[in-house]
């Protein structure tokens, strides 16, 4: 049944913002730590797998890609989430001491310049043109079976999904955990319990970058193809609003965040194409995720399942 | 290696943009405390004002940047009462975050207006002069006169009217301002109005100089805020310096690096800057 599909598909987008959701909540929610550059850590995780994973093709008109290594789906799933987590170490050890405004810029600014090597190193990653023919994993088994590969994917995703946040939850609640959200309610005070704040907070960044970069590697398996700029900064921002609008602090809600976003910018597409303003369609939709922010912060700072107690993650300092 | 004169010159039109759209920021900040995400896009905003007064109604381009300068004034204010004014006792991170929800919203609004693709002004085009082996186009000149210009009258207006000076005092201690008797309410409506003008202006000559595209605040604003951090944010003047450093560094670095990489130097120069001197260049960032 068509319906039935799309919602697979609208279930898998959900999945992998939910993981993007997940890596960001550890920054913001446990931590404090203003991570702009989530759409890198998911590029790297998604060009590192495709890459792995497919051989050298000579598609490409302008450019050429001369690096291919057609190894297995999961070799590629592992190493997209270790070099998205590397990543997120190096741009913390750049910038995790900076205050946290200041840290947005950086990591902004950093996520910007790995979208511009992407972009540009096309030996690598066929620059501007789209990365096709990714692999898709178990496609062939899953071809015999009476189930649509789609419904495969789901529940491949969504069980790593809840396995991620069963981990999370743990890790959370756990000491590694409450040394995060005492780094997030004063950093002062984590230092003078003798916590290394530097070390936990790049052990914080790099942990979230590299479900970032799984949650990449899936998309770049899903669909087949990649290109540039599918990673755009307004990814960061509209991860952001769900981790906001789901409640920071709380894995949970970053999950129904997600699930809540990728709703809203999918379900408008079912909307005729006969309607008034059908051509502007996307970008209401866009500015209608804006006007969620700003009104889930007015309204609910604490989000929709986070904690009124602990408030906006964070932010208890200063004022 | 020869340092071609004009990677210079270009240095100089694309470091006016930046000193010009670094000034607005770095005013808005010191009075609101915040980082205004939204900032490019009040950028974009001015220029695409400008664009339907002067491509689409076919006015003067003069009469169209005036709409768009004023426009982005007026803009900027009504934002503030819709929004921002509701969050005034929020934190900097809070504040932050909502100015990602606005600036969603502006561009977008933005695109479904004007829709996605780029634009260019109504301007005559010519073959550009040239001047000891430098090319360059009159929009470049008038880029670098207007920025002076508009460099000269901020400096008046924070050094020798009763507005600035209180506006320097609010963005040294609020508080101490408001306890000498400054209307402080009345200070964060003049803030918007100059910030959001100045905006505007960065903004046309932003489109002057490339092509007017709803993201093209946006996409500069890490070189903007490089200048703004590398100045010390909340110095009007370190702004300003830090523009013109970052321009002229991008647009020369294409001799020792490739061109495509040449916005890596506003990162380069955003993280040394915060390492080396967190405080700016003159040492009078506002924290």
């Amino acid at each position: 049944m068509a319906l039935l599909d799309l919602l697979l598909v609208v279930g898998i987008i959900a999945g992998v913002y939910s993981l993007l959701a997940i890596g960001m909540n550890i920054h913001w929610g446990d931590t404090g730590l203003l991570n702009f550059a989530h759409a890198a850590f998911f590029a790297v995780g998604a060009y590192t797998s495709a890459i792995l994973t497919t051989p050298v093709l000579e598609t490409g008109l302008l450019a050429e890609r001369v690096v291919g290594f057609d190894l297995p789906v999961v070799a590629g799933i592992a190493a997209g989430t270790v070099l998205a987590a590397g990543l997120g170490f190096v741009i913390a050890t750049t910038s995790v001491r900076l205050e946290g405004d200041y840290l947005a810029m950086v990591t902004l600014s950093s996520a910007e310049l790995v979208r511009l090597v992407i972009h540009n190193e096309a030996w690598l990653t066929t620059g501007a043109q789209t990365l096709k023919n990714i692999p898709r994993p178990l496609e062939s088994t899953v071809t015999t079976l009476p189930v649509s590969y789609d419904l495969f994917y789901f529940l491949l995703v969504w069980g790593l999904v809840a396995v991620t946040y069963l981990l999370f939850e743990r890790m959370s609640s756990g000491p590694f955990g409450r040394v995060l959200h005492a780094i997030r309610e004063n950093d002062d005070v984590a230092l003078a319990l003798g916590k290394d704040v530097s070390r936990f907070k790049l052990k914080s960044f790099a942990i979230g970058a590299g479900v970032a970069g799984l949650a990449g590697s899936l998309w770049a398996h899903y669909v087949y193809a990649i290109s540039p700029v599918m990673f755009l900064p307004s990814l960061t921002f509209l991860i952001w609003t769900a981790v906001i609008l789901g409640g920071a602090g709380s894995y949970a809600g970053a999950i129904l965040g997600a699930v809540v976003i990728v709703v809203l910018r999918q379900v408008t597409r079912f909307i005729p194409g006969s309607v008034p303003f059908a051509d502007q369609l996307p970008y209401i939709r866009l500015m209608f995720v804006g006007v969620v922010l700003v009104v889930v912060l007015y309204y609910r700072p604490e989000g929709l399942l986070g904690n009124a107690q602990r408030l906006q993650a964070g932010t208890s300092e200063g004022e | 290696m020869v340092l071609d004169p004009q990677f210079v010159w270009n240095g100089i039109v694309v470091g006016s943009i930046i000193s010009v759209s670094a000034l607005g920021l770095t005013l808005i900040f010191g009075i609101l405390n915040f980082i205004n995400i939204a900032y490019g896009d009040y950028m974009a905003t001015g220029a695409y004002i400008a664009f339907a007064v002067n491509a689409q109604m076919g006015l003067p381009l003069v009469v169209a940047i005036a709409a768009g300068v004023g426009g982005m004034a007026a803009g900027a204010v009504l934002v503030d009462k819709v929004v921002f004014e509701h969050f005034r006792t929020s934190s900097p991170v809070t504040l932050l975050i909502v100015s990602i929800g606005v600036a969603f919203f502006i561009r977008n609004l933005i695109r479904a207006v004007w829709g996605p693709s780029g634009n260019f002004y109504d301007v005559p085009i010519e073959a550009n002069p040239s001047l000891f082996g430098v090319r360059y186009s009159v929009e470049q000149v008038s880029i670098i006169i207007a920025s002076l210009l508009l460099l000269a009258a901020v400096y008046v207006l924070l050094r020798r009217t009763r507005i600035g000076i209180a506006m320097r005092a609010a963005s040294d201690d609020r508080t101490l301002t408001r306890i000498r008797g400054v209307d402080t309410e009345r200070l964060v409506l003049y803030v918007w109005i100059a910030g959001g003008a100045i905006a505007g202006l960065g903004g046309i000559m932003l489109g002057l100089d490339a092509q007017i595209r709803p993201n093209m605040g946006f996409t500069t604003l890490i070189p903007i805020f490089a200048a703004t951090i590398l100045g010390g944010i909340g110095d009007p003047k370190g702004a300003v310096a830090g523009g013109f450093a970052i321009g002229i560094l991008q647009e020369v670095s294409v001799v020792v690096i490739p061109s495509e990489y040449k916005f890596a130097v506003a990162l380069a120069a955003l993280i040394i800057g915060l390492l080396l001197r967190p405080d700016g260049l003159f040492g009078e960032a506002t924290r």
